[in-house]
């Protein structure tokens, strides 16, 4: 059986973050050389990824219905990767507006968000509630104070659903590194890792353990939910294009 | 007078080239970063630290008052950022921002916790 060793750190859970941006960082500093893309606008656009991610990680889950200040909210309220993910699309948006590139930067940033979430989740499996019990071998078992930190029962061992997470992006990471120049057009690649993202959490959100609002299912499913047809029709766009292609050089 | 050619109207240059170029720009982006971190960590540290009529502590977090020097260093950061002579200052200090969001929660909390134990 496996602990929780930094069960509610907040230190530990900072610093992953940390290392898990700083990682993002140095790949997109490489990505950008190796795609020889110079254009200096790049880097105020990825700047604007990172600051509006983070502001959306606080505020975009900010819940009215609780009576609570959205300064109480920035400071204690919950904070969630996707509702940073969409402040981050936000704030390229914004940037590339502002800065005016034209240019797809998806294919550029989705590997170094993956390579994030790797490092970042990292942090979140050792400090947070797990998820739901499970009778797998690989269950993480709380102590009672631990289990007292994180809202979860104590001697029974529970999914490691950012382990789970973990997983996904570091084969998201290695797919994106393998496919990176092989797919039909610029942006594409961003549109399969998030599409791909939004169904794996969809369902690993089952045994996260996190509340439950309606129809059994979590706020971030109710989320995934109205978003996901928009991303499979986005998805079904990047597949059908060379198969189109190539109809049409057949009916030539 | 100036030297301009009559009847031609005088366009300004864009802010930036349309073309991709690797023309040298303004300022480093891991200094922003760190700088503007540091800056908003000091801010807010020594806000909430503060005693008396001006100290947060004594309604921390409960008004709109820590916002503001947020939105105002977000502001100064995009109007770097979007200047290509400033750009990577700008990018720095958005870096700088979104690791002191990211990172104040435990960081600061931490702290706090630490120096009123």
């Amino acid at each position: 059986m496996i602990g929780l060793p930094f069960a509610g750190n907040a230190l530990v859970h900072a610093g992953m973050v940390g290392l898990g941006i700083g990682a993002a960082l140095l790949f997109y500093a490489y990505e950008k050389r190796r795609r020889a893309l110079t254009d200096p606008r790049l880097w105020p656009i990825a700047g604007f990824a990172v600051a509006f991610g983070a502001i959306g990680s606080r505020v975009l889950t900010w819940d009215i219905s609780r009576q609570v200040s959205l300064a109480d909210w920035w400071g204690n309220g919950d904070r969630s990767i996707l509702a940073g993910l969409v402040g981050a699309w936000f704030g390229v948006h914004l940037g590339k507006r502002l800065t005016g590139y034209k240019e797809s930067t998806g294919d550029l940033l989705s590997p170094a968000v993956a390579l994030a979430m790797v490092i970042g989740r990292v942090g979140c499996l050792l400090t947070e509630l797990p998820g739901t019990p499970t009778g797998m071998a690989w269950g993480i078992v709380l102590t009672p104070a631990q289990a007292a930190l994180t809202g979860a029962p104590a001697g029974v061992p529970l999914h490691p659903s950012f382990a789970y997470e973990i997983v996904f992006h570091l084969a998201a990471f290695a797919l994106m590194w393998r496919f990176r120049d092989r797919l039909p057009h610029s942006g594409d690649l961003f549109i399969c890792f998030v599409g791909a993202y939004a169904v794996f959490r969809f369902f690993v959100e089952f045994v996260r353990g996190n509340e439950v609002l309606w129809l059994g299912m979590s706020r971030p499913q109710l989320f995934l939910l109205a978003v996901l047809p928009l991303l499979a029709w986005r998805v079904r766009r990047v597949f059908s294009s060379p198969l189109r292609r190539e109809m049409e050089g057949t009916a030539a | 007078m100036s030297g301009d050619t009559p009847g031609v109207p005088n366009i300004p240059p864009p802010p930036w080239g349309n073309e991709q170029d690797n023309e040298p720009r303004g300022g480093s982006l891991g200094i922003g970063a760190v700088v503007g971190a540091v800056v908003l960590y000091a801010v807010y540290v020594l806000g909430t630290m503060a005693q008396g009529p001006y100290a947060w502590s004594v309604s921390f977090l409960a008004v709109p008052a820590p916002f503001i020097p947020i939105i105002l260093y977000l502001a100064v950061a995009i109007a770097f950022a979007v200047r290509r002579r400033t750009s990577l200052w700008g990018a720095g200090l958005l870096i700088g921002l979104g690791a002191f969001i990211l990172l104040g929660g435990g960081l600061c909390i931490s702290f706090l916790v630490q120096v009123r134990a």
